[in-house]
């Protein structure tokens, strides 16, 4: 299904898009030009609905060899746990990172290496604390980054 | 002459040297690391080199790119993981020969191949592109167009997927390029009133999240799949026979590898596979090809590493990325403020051939980081993909913050990675995505600058010679394959008669 469900969700994304391209301002003919601001990605959003029906086609016209188990790569597996889990940790690292952009980090970094399986303490140590703050100190001293202020940072800002 | 010169005496600085030596090192090292290749590679590092000069920058970007695409070979041929897409086909023969006992034998083959390869396709390089640099001069508008819409088109073919798919992700790069100030007409674009999005979506962003973060998805889909690595007691040299036997193979892979190179958009990974393909033809003993044949790995590294000078050629010279990593390094160029194409070439010249000269060095240093530290190097395959991406990740929200110190570029990082894992799930490949994004921008300026020029009669566009021939090859390059598949799909004598 997945092989109809891209393409059209590819469609309506170009329908929502050629909308707001609607809403773009108009250079007045008198002052313009060249092309109006919305004519390029118009252009680019019906070669993509162009494309997407074209592979809606290819899809339909492959359906009965799928049928038949000749494109195994058609439809997928399902996504594992762990992608889930690592995508919902990405929530977490959004959540904290309002906070704090390192204890985010390092939250993220610690739940990851757990999640993945990683069990010794000094390893956990060394991606949740030691890799951030190593990320840190480089780019803030040698690359002169100013990151934002958090609980953690403003312990090295002041 | 000049700049020939004052390209090598830029290189000469012993700071430089020494940063080369250590980008070398970290290429191998990212190269050998599961699920980093040079595209994620040179995006990660992307954010260290901008505070740089362009030249350290530039050639620590070149460097990582051929230092990492090297050393896929090394994984390919101890654990049978190609450590990049490009060495695939160096796993055919090189995994048997070293379940043989011969891994040093065939990590020496991979060393000098490469090694080779790669000078030959930088000598090419200096040669073509400042030929090709000087064609170009007289390119007006339409033309570029023209050439932007053939580099576009060669999208189609990238990787193994759909080109329907690869177009696709392709317009979305370019979609996305329209995001910010309209370039003729300064009206703003998708912004949805966020101030940051007016100077448009940032490439280093969309690169780490595209390649960096998007691969962290992937690798925890793969978490159980097991690496064993075969035994080495020591690498040693090819012997005298076996360089008998290779050398018209390294000579024709690097040739291969370096015209695949200049094709716009083509790969490593595409010359590796014809450089394999074209060894085994013309080998005396096709049949050892798959059992351990010394040629098919010369056949592949020699291609892959020659692609990465030959991918050098259009980016520098023309603007139009070579291949996925010179994408990167051309997202490199503009951050840096330097204009890849003919100026490069007279206003740029030395920095131009620095760059060259840091690639010649880069494939010298080769001969003793992969005979000396190959057994280093593979055990660096080994270190848990569990620490490693977790450290990869802090690296690539920090790299996509620095460059704008922009929280919005977090997110966007982020989009982009679960976007492009998304897409690699359902078989579009990031790279049309990537390289959509940095030729957008340049496609929509030429177009809106031939309606000035040709006072909005776009038809016109195909009365010029030069437009045409590009045109031409946009059609050939969309086209050609079906055209090719029918045509010889009908004239087949043997399926005429059945068999």
């Amino acid at each position: 299904m997945t092989r109809f469900a891209v393409p059209i969700g590819l469609i309506a994304f170009c329908a929502l898009a050629y909308w707001q391209t609607t809403q773009f301002d108009r250079v007045p003919p008198i002052l313009l030009r060249g092309m109006q601001p919305a004519d390029f990605p118009q252009m680019v959003l019906l070669l993509i609905v162009v494309l997407s029906m074209l592979l809606i086609v290819q899809a339909w016209l492959a359906r009965g060899v799928e049928a038949e188990g000749g494109d195994p790569g058609a439809d997928h597996e399902p996504m594992t746990g762990n992608v889930w889990k690592t995508m919902g940790l990405f929530l977490v690292f959004a959540a904290l990172a309002s906070f704090d952009l390192f204890l985010g980090l390092g939250v993220f970094a610690g739940c990851l290496a757990f999640l993945w399986g990683e069990r010794r303490i000094v390893m956990l140590a060394v991606v949740t604390l030691v890799a951030p703050a190593c990320v840190f100190f480089l780019f803030d001293e040698v690359f002169e980054v100013r990151f934002p202020r958090g609980l953690l940072t403003n312990l090295w800002y002041g | 002459m000049e700049p020939f010169i004052g390209g090598l005496m830029a290189l000469a600085d012993p700071q430089l040297l020494v940063l080369i030596f250590a980008a070398t090192l970290a290429g191998v090292i990212i190269g050998a690391l599961p699920g980093l290749n040079a595209t994620t590679g040179a995006a990660l590092l992307l954010p260290f080199t901008i505070t740089m000069d362009p030249i350290p920058a530039i050639a620590i970007l070149t460097t990582i790119y051929c230092a990492a695409t090297f050393a896929g070979a090394i994984t390919a041929i101890l654990i049978n993981t190609p450590g990049t897409s490009a060495s695939a086909t160096t796993c055919l023969d090189g995994y048997p020969l070293a379940q043989r006992g011969e891994a040093g034998r065939a990590l020496g083959m991979a060393t000098v191949s490469s090694t080779f390869g790669g000078i030959i396709s930088v000598v090419c390089l200096m040669a073509a592109a400042p030929l090709m640099a000087r064609a170009a001069y007289n390119f007006a508008p339409p033309e570029y167009f023209a050439l932007t819409v053939f580099g576009l088109s060669m999208l189609a073919t990238i990787g193994d997927g759909s080109p329907v798919k690869n177009l696709i992700a392709g317009a979305l790069g370019v979609l996305a390029a329209t995001v910010g100030k309209d370039l003729l007409t300064t009206v703003e674009r998708f912004t949805f009133g966020m101030s940051e999005l007016t100077e448009g979506i940032g490439f280093v962003p969309v690169m780490i999240g595209l390649f960096g973060i998007s691969e962290l998805l992937v690798q925890a889909d793969r978490l159980t799949v097991e690496r064993r690595q075969v035994i080495m007691k020591a690498v040693k040299l090819p012997s005298r026979d076996d360089y008998r036997k290779v050398w018209k193979t390294i000579l024709r892979s690097s040739g291969i590898g370096t015209f695949i190179g200049i094709l716009p958009a083509e790969g490593a990974t595409v010359a590796s596979m014809i450089g394999y393909n074209e060894a085994r033809r013309w080998s005396k003993t096709p049949e050892e090809f798959g059992k351990g044949a010394i040629e098919g790995i010369a056949g592949s590294e020699a291609a892959n590493n020659s692609a990465t000078g030959g991918a050098m050629v259009p980016t520098l010279a023309l603007g139009i990325p070579g291949s996925p990593t010179a994408a990167v390094i051309l997202a490199g160029l503009m951050i840096h403020g330097l204009q890849p194409g003919p100026t490069m070439f007279t206003e740029q010249a030395e920095f131009a051939f620095a760059i060259f000269w840091a690639m010649l060095f880069v494939n010298l240093l080769f001969i003793f980081i992969g005979l000396f530290g190959a057994k280093l190097f593979a055990r660096i395959t080994f270190v848990p993909v569990q620490i490693l991406w977790p450290i990869v990740f802090t690296f690539s929200i920090v790299g996509a913050y620095a460059l704008d110190q922009s929280f919005l570029d977090v997110w966007i990082a982020i989009g982009s990675g679960i976007l492009g894992y998304f897409m690699r799930r359902f078989g579009y490949s990031v790279v049309p995505l990537a390289i959509g994004l940095i030729l957008g921008g340049m496609v929509e300026k030429r177009l809106g600058q031939s309606l000035i020029m040709l006072d909005d009669q776009w038809w016109l566009m195909f009365t010029r010679p030069l437009s045409l021939l590009f045109f031409a090859l946009t059609f050939l390059a969309l086209f050609g394959p079906l055209l090719w598949r029918r045509f010889f799909t009908q004239r087949d004598p043997l399926k005429s008669m059945g068999e």
